[in-house]
């Protein structure tokens, strides 16, 4: 793709974005909707900027991203340790395969309150759901990378004098890591979206806890800001795990 | 063949041996808030039992069942002409992105502003909650449709609606379904999450409620209802899909669930 | 038929044979659970610094039988032994040379080329000097620091052949390497490998299904059967080396041979009618 299709295409897809935030101050400006149910975008987006500066709103989000990462780094750990694991060994895939049938279409919110009562109210329980909910889609697309390895790549490592035991690490998991970045991509999506819910439900700081709030007072516009700033804490960071990807897969071919 | 009987096995010995760590870990933290696994089960049926709460939880299906296939309505069509039309793909695809990690259930609070608490709310969340995945895989299966197919279609003078219902459509089956089986487990996932944010009627509601007056029973019961729901919806949506599309070659097997 | 009397390297059984396929069958568990038969009772010696061709039908057990000396596969009976010493597993002293390439994505042209090298424990700036002369053997002088995806596929295959060289096999175990070029670059790259050949004396066993090509490399032609695979008939090829083939292609012994094997391959396919 040239770079004037790619800023044609850039700029198509702003047209939807400017028509909703444009219907939006519309509808308000027009007087369809009072402010305390809608406030116009202009209003909710100097909010945004004035509460940037803020202290006690650096510290939500400080406090949202702390539990985002530490949730979404155990479930890459454990995710593709699992999933390398399971791919490479029949025993573990035995043990491992039944239980992620079993486990990850269940709906890993209901275990929520377990684990508050287990965990307690502070960071533990909401890092450990964000953790269970990331872990499925990236130990999946791990196994799934892994065990699609090319036979060829592996024989020829091994003719070259790599020991079995070594396969692993230098041709399994490094022509896996193309599968693996996807289901990163989706549990960081996943982690973004389960720290704003575990924080609505029960928390005493960060995003979610900031909408919830709000929500108690009928605050419209502080409804808005952190909704508005997930979304774009979600966006960087789904560009700068796009960077890694483009520099870890400079080697591979386009998909 | 006893191996095929085992692997079919599999998942209910996995259940099994979960639940068998479940009640060694209670029995062995043996505190009020851990109640037993054997415990747990046996609370599920005083549950169902309950006429008001078997209601609500009927209820609470019948909304996402609505839903979702409102949801699927919507979110094919549309996934499929982004993935043949390079024009409408460039034009959804930033807002989707940026919708993306918004989480559907968190818009609760302001939906029910407009809308009040009914049942429209409560759908209007769902809807949006399976709408993207859904998008999102019928697009990138309508994007990987061979060109070569749809030369040999046009040859053959299907228009190109006609292509998109006799080609596009069938060949993209495999991923769209897919998209359908992540949907209809997230369709549960917000639903429970909405309601629990929420806290007016249904099966997240009587979850909360439960923990705030401590019957902890009640609790982990509910957790093994709502976990036997996603599971089984899963299994029997797995049944359909796999006769649907029996030609195709068995992708994952597992679907990727989150909130 | 041996032209080349090759290095006393201490001999083994008849005249230093480097490979021995001793009775090798290969049945395949199918997704059906029936046994299929791939290879049935192949005997071959191949002597050290011979360049053996395979040629035969599609699916009579050509690959496998480059696999089992690999040790990429192990035969359900028989053995394969290298120098003597029965074949267990892959190993440094036989290189394979797949025609799907199978380069590492994630490696440059370089990281390619140095990995035999570096898992053969030689440090690294003595491997990648020993590799950049081989890059700059098979022709890819400034390539180094390409990624395979940037490279066309002649330029791949040629990366293939310096990442399997860099770690000295005494057999090179070639499958259809240059199945997937076009005519120009095949013949190229069949000169470059003559010429590589003819400066070290390893042991080439390589499939084919082009006659030509197999006549114009090697010393001896081995024709199999439709499956399941035998060895229908060995063809020595006593053309003078080092070989031109702009000679060759008038010589009328090489035409003649050719033929021979054209016709022999023919009446193999209507064997194949009766299963
Ligand atoms: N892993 C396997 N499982 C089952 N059958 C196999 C397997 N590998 C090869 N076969 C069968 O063994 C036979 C020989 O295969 P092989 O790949 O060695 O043939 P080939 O002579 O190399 O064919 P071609 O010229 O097409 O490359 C074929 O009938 C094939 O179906
Ligand atoms: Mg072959």
């Amino acid at each position: 793709m040239n770079a004037r299709a790619l800023t044609s295409d850039i700029l198509l897809g702003v047209i939807p974005i400017a028509l909703a935030i444009a219907v939006w101050q519309g509808i308000s400006s027009f007087g369809y909707a009072p402010v305390t149910l809608l406030p116009p975008p202009g209003m909710v987006f100097s909010r945004l900027v004035q509460q940037l500066f803020t202290s006690s709103f650096q510290h939500e989000i400080a406090s949202t991203l702390f539990r985002l990462f530490a949730g979404f780094s155990i479930a890459v750990i454990l995710g593709v340790g699992i999933g390398l694991a399971a791919a490479a060994s029949p025993a573990v895939n035995a043990v491992v395969r039944p239980i992620v049938r079993v486990l990850a279409p269940l709906p890993k919110v209901a275990l929520y309150p377990a684990l508050l009562l287990l965990l307690g109210f502070g960071h533990e329980s909401k890092i450990t759901l964000v953790a269970a909910d990331a872990l499925f889609p990236i130990l999946l697309s791990t196994y799934y990378g892994a065990s699609m390895v090319e036979q060829k790549l592996i024989w020829s490592a091994m003719a070259a004098g790599t020991p079995r035991r070594q396969i692993l690490f230098k041709v399994v998991l490094p022509a896996a890591v193309p599968s693996i970045l996807t289901g990163c991509r989706i549990g960081l999506v996943i982690s973004c979206i389960v720290v704003f819910l575990a924080e609505m439900i029960s928390s005493t700081d960060g995003l979610g806890h900031m909408l919830v709030k709000a929500a108690r007072t009928f605050q419209a516009v502080d409804m808005f800001v952190p909704l508005i700033t997930i979304s774009l804490l979600g966006l960087i960071l789904n560009g700068l795990l796009q960077g890694l990807r483009s520099y870890l897969l400079r080697g591979f071919p386009e998909v | 063949m006893m191996a095929r009987a085992l692997s079919r096995l599999a998942p209910l010995l996995a259940v099994l041996g979960l639940l068998a760590i479940w009640q060694a870990g209670s029995l062995m933290l043996n505190t009020e808030s851990f109640p037993t696994a054997i415990q747990a089960v046996r609370a599920v049926p005083s549950i169902l039992g309950d006429q008001e709460s078997l209601i609500h939880i009927l209820d609470s299906l019948r909304r996402m069942a609505i839903a979702f296939a409102a949801a699927l309505l919507f979110a094919i069509p549309l996934g499929l002409m982004m993935g043949r039309s390079r024009l409408v793909a460039s034009f959804f695809n930033p807002l989707l992105m940026i919708t993306y990690p918004v989480p559907k259930a968190a818009l609760m609070p302001i939906i029910m502003l407009w809308l009040g608490v009914g049942d429209l709310a409560k759908m209007l969340v769902i809807f949006l909650g399976v709408s993207l995945p859904v998008i999102y895989h019928s697009f990138q299966g309508a994007r990987a449709v061979e060109e070569k197919m749809l030369w040999s279609g046009a040859a053959m003078g299907l228009s190109a609606p006609q292509r998109m219902v006799r080609i596009v459509l069938p060949a993209a089956l495999p991923e769209i379904l897919t998209g359908c089986r992540t949907g209809l487990v997230l369709a549960l996932i917000t639903m429970v999450t909405s309601e629990m944010i929420a806290r007016q009627s249904g099966a997240g509601n009587i979850l909360f409620n439960a923990l705030d007056m401590g019957q902890y029973d009640t609790v982990y019961a509910m957790i093994i209802i709502i976990g036997a729901m996603g599971i089984g919806l899963d299994a029997a949506f797995e049944r359909l899909r796999s006769r649907l599309v029996r030609w195709s070659e068995p992708g994952f097997d597992i679907p990727l669930s989150f909130a | 038929m041996k032209v080349l009397p090759s290095d006393p390297a201490p001999a083994r059984g008849p005249a230093s044979a480097m490979i021995e396929i001793d009775h090798v069958s290969q049945t395949f568990r199918t997704s059906g659970r029936q046994a299929h038969l791939a290879l049935s009772d192949i005997s071959l010696t191949i002597e050290d610094g011979a360049f053996v061709s395979i040629l035969g039908p599609s699916g009579c057990g050509k690959s496998t039988l480059l696999y089992i000396v690999g040790g990429f596969v192990s035969p359900t009976e028989g053995e394969a032994r290298v120098k003597g010493r029965a074949i267990t597993g892959p190993g440094p002293d036989r290189g394979p040379v797949f025609q799907e390439f199978a380069l590492f994505p994630w490696k440059t042209v370089l990281g390619n080329v140095m990995y035999g090298p570096r898992q053969q424990g030689v440090k690294s700036a003595e491997a990648e000097a020993q590799s950049r002369r081989l890059i700059e053997m098979v022709g890819l002088k400034g390539f180094e620091n390409f990624y395979p995806k940037e490279l066309s596929g002649g330029m791949k295959q040629r990366v293939a052949l310096a990442r399997t060289l860099a770690y000295h096999p005494a057999v090179l175990l070639m499958d259809e390497p240059f199945g997937a070029l076009d005519a120009h670059t095949r013949t190229r790259l069949q000169n470059d490998l003559l010429n590589i050949w003819e400066r070290d004396r390893k042991t080439v066993l390589f499939v084919t299904h082009s006659v030509d090509e197999a006549v114009f490399l090697s010393d001896k032609v081995v024709v199999m059967t439709r499956a399941p695979g035998r060895i229908k008939q060995i063809v020595d090829i006593e053309l003078p080396r080092p070989r031109r083939r702009a000679e060759l292609l008038l010589d009328p012994r090489y035409q003649k041979y050719v033929v021979e094997i054209e016709r022999m391959i023919d009446d193999t396919s209507e064997d194949g009618l009766q299963p």
